[in-house]
């Protein structure tokens, strides 16, 4: 079964989102903040990541996003957001942040399946 | 016809007889005379008082009738001079009036002739001053015109927004300096085609106006960006101006700085996507909770479902927390609340919030010490208010504080102001994180914070107290071994003195 890292700061999202994970067999670490994240990305070398845009700073998960890019680190990366759209901050996938899909917070355990199941189908097949 | 109203007439005649005759003639007829025997007294006379008429005689022994025709004239200009000459001649009279005569006399002349001369000259002179004072009031009525002018210059110049004039063919009329600085122009000159030097959106609205066949009776306002990095933001409005016909005349711009303006409008929006950000968080946790535990097909073990439930519990309790905190600086904001405002014992205050606080010191086993100096001031100030500032300062003592630390409270008169320190022996702040201490939802994130909740308000709302009473705030801390905050609230003195109003003033 695939392996997912979660990198969160707010420890109730990790808990919950680990939960829904983990009941559906996958296996998943953690980390709550963009250095213990890459850390554990480096190497555990997941399947997958959920990784959210802010941390200690506003823009941290951007910052992590390309770092990971930089350093050949293609895994799929699923970003958690809680700004809404309709503030006027919409980020592009891919052109200015290299993830794959991103998702606003609230965040149903659906969902999350949905988008994880997705995103590490396409993975596979590519 | 009285004294004062009499024509004046100066004789200036070497012959006795003829100066004697004409003045009885002309005193008969009602002039005022004054005769002169020579060239001499003629000049002294003639420049003394201002005379109607002047009847001079071309030859004389001293001086010749033309210099004194001259020095009268000089003068007086409108004294009308009249010439009489026995060697009436063609070349006497054109010489005569070329520097100034109004006519000859010949030499003898009749009474009815004399009498006719002099009528001709006083409506000369009539003429003459009447032209003069026109002369003189146009000439007063254009300085007043240019005065008003170069006064309007000067107002347009000085007003601190743009102004631009332009006529219908796209040319400048008027502008300011200001218009120059908001456009980034070095030079405007008047009449040049000022339409392609114009910001382009400010040129298409000048052309929505110029290329109407209708006229556009409203103005137009666009605002732009002039610099980069929020340097120079201006609006300006245009604004049709109408001929007499009713057609367009031309447009007048006019041009605000709104700089401060948009900084102002950009906090604004900043504010409120990190409030979403800040109000979104907890929601998104006990969502993620809620969900998981509706979730009939994720088996969660009881224990760890009880602890979710108190876990999302308790993300509601802070989320509540943040919504007063909220309310309360949007409270202070719109500077709505009416203070209660009453004389303060802040000692006895402070007491009864640490009360407040028994349970949490107890558990954290901290030890409180508080220093009194005596005859600390009276404070003039809403209680409430004063409370939830203190309460702020010193649940953060306690929150921030290591287990079994100290936490001193101190208090003192300085000058006008009354001195609260508020000293914990906890984990400090590091300068970066000092530097951002007292904005919005900042909290420091360390391993020490980690567990610490908050809204990132509660500096924030202390802030704003302190300055609403016209106050001070300072911190001093190191990182690892605690933190004092000195609050200086100024004393029931020093309140009477500078009149606070009732009202909550919040900067």
């Amino acid at each position: 079964m695939a392996k997912i890292a979660i990198i969160d700061d707010d420890p109730d999202i990790l808990d919950a989102s680990s939960l829904v994970l983990t009941s559906k067999g996958y296996e998943v670490i953690t980390a709550q903040n963009p250095d213990d994240g890459y850390k554990i990305v480096a190497e555990n070398k997941p399947d997958l990541i959920i990784l959210d845009v802010m941390m200690n700073e506003p823009d941290d998960g951007f910052f992590l996003a390309q770092k990971f890019r930089k350093n050949k680190i293609t895994t799929p990366i699923i970003m958690y957001t809680s700004i809404s759209k309709a503030i006027g901050i919409d980020y592009g996938i891919n052109e200015m942040v290299p993830v794959d899909e991103y998702v606003e917070k609230p965040i149903s355990p659906e969902q999350l399946i949905e988008k994880v199941e997705k995103l590490l189908h396409q993975h596979i097949e590519r | 016809m009285s004294d004062n109203q009499k024509k004046k007439i100066l004789i200036v005649d070497d012959e006795k007889n003829l100066r004697l005759g004409t003045k009885r003639l002309l005193e008969k007829e009602g002039f005022e005379v004054v005769t002169a025997e020579n060239g001499t007294e003629g000049i002294e006379f003639g420049i003394a008082t201002e005379f109607d008429i002047a009847i001079i005689d071309m030859k004389m022994p001293d001086y010749d009738g033309i210099q004194v025709l001259k020095a009268i004239i000089k003068k007086f200009p409108n004294t009308v001079c009249f010439i009489a000459t026995a060697f009436a001649s063609y070349d006497t009279a054109i010489e005569a009036t070329r520097v100034g005569a109004f006519s000859y006399i010949p030499k003898p002349f009749s009474p009815e002739e004399l009498l006719q001369q002099v009528s001709k000259g006083l409506e000369k002179r009539e003429l003459s001053l009447q032209k003069e004072s026109w002369l003189k009031e146009r000439e007063e009525r254009l300085l007043e015109v240019a005065f008003e002018k170069t006064r309007l210059n000067t107002i347009i110049n000085s007003i601190s927004d743009g102004v631009l004039v332009i006529n219908k063919n796209g040319e400048v009329v008027l502008y300011n300096p200001a218009a120059l600085k908001f456009l980034l122009l070095k030079n405007i000159a008047i009449e040049e085609y000022i339409i392609d030097k114009l910001p382009e959106k400010m040129a298409e609205q000048v052309n929505e106006f110029l290329k109407s066949h209708e006229i556009i009776k409203r103005s137009l306002s666009v605002q732009l960006q002039m610099k980069q990095e929020n340097d120079l933001f201006i609006e300006a409005t245009s604004s049709p101006v109408p001929a007499h016909d009713g057609s367009l005349a031309g447009i007048a711009i006019v041009i605000k700085n709104i700089t401060e303006l948009k900084k102002i409008e950009f906090l604004k929006s900043q504010f409120v996507s990190m409030v979403s950000h800040e109000l979104k968080a907890p929601i998104a946790a006990v969502y993620g909770y809620l969900k998981l535990i509706a979730d009939k097909t994720i088996l969660i073990d009881p224990v760890k479902e009880g602890e979710f439930i108190n876990r999302s519990i308790y993300r509601l309790d802070s989320l509540l927390k943040m919504v007063n905190d909220l309310l309360d600086i949007s409270r202070m904001e719109m500077k709505n609340t009416q203070r209660e405002i009453k004389e303060i014992d802040l000692p006895d205050i402070i007491k009864s919030i640490l009360e407040l606080f028994q349970l949490d010191i107890k558990k954290k086993g901290i030890g409180v010490v508080i220093e009194n100096e005596e005859n600390i001031q009276f404070l003039s100030g809403d209680k409430d208010e004063i409370t939830r500032l203190f309460t702020n300062l010193i649940s953060n003592g306690i929150k921030y504080n290591k287990q079994n630390g100290l936490l001193k409270i101190k208090f003192c008169n300085e000058n006008d102001y009354i001195v609260t320190e508020i000293k914990d022996s906890g984990i400090g702040m590091r300068p970066d994180e000092k530097a951002k201490l007292f904005h919005e939802f900042f909290r420091a994130k360390n391993e020490f914070t980690k567990d610490i909740s908050g809204t990132g308000l509660g500096l924030s709302i202390v802030k704003r107290i302190v300055d609403s009473y016209a106050g001070k705030i300072e911190v001093n801390s190191d990182y690892g071994s605690g933190t004092a905050f000195r609050v200086f609230l100024p004393s029931v003195k020093t309140m009477n003195k500078k009149e606070i109003s009732d009202k909550k003033i919040i900067s």
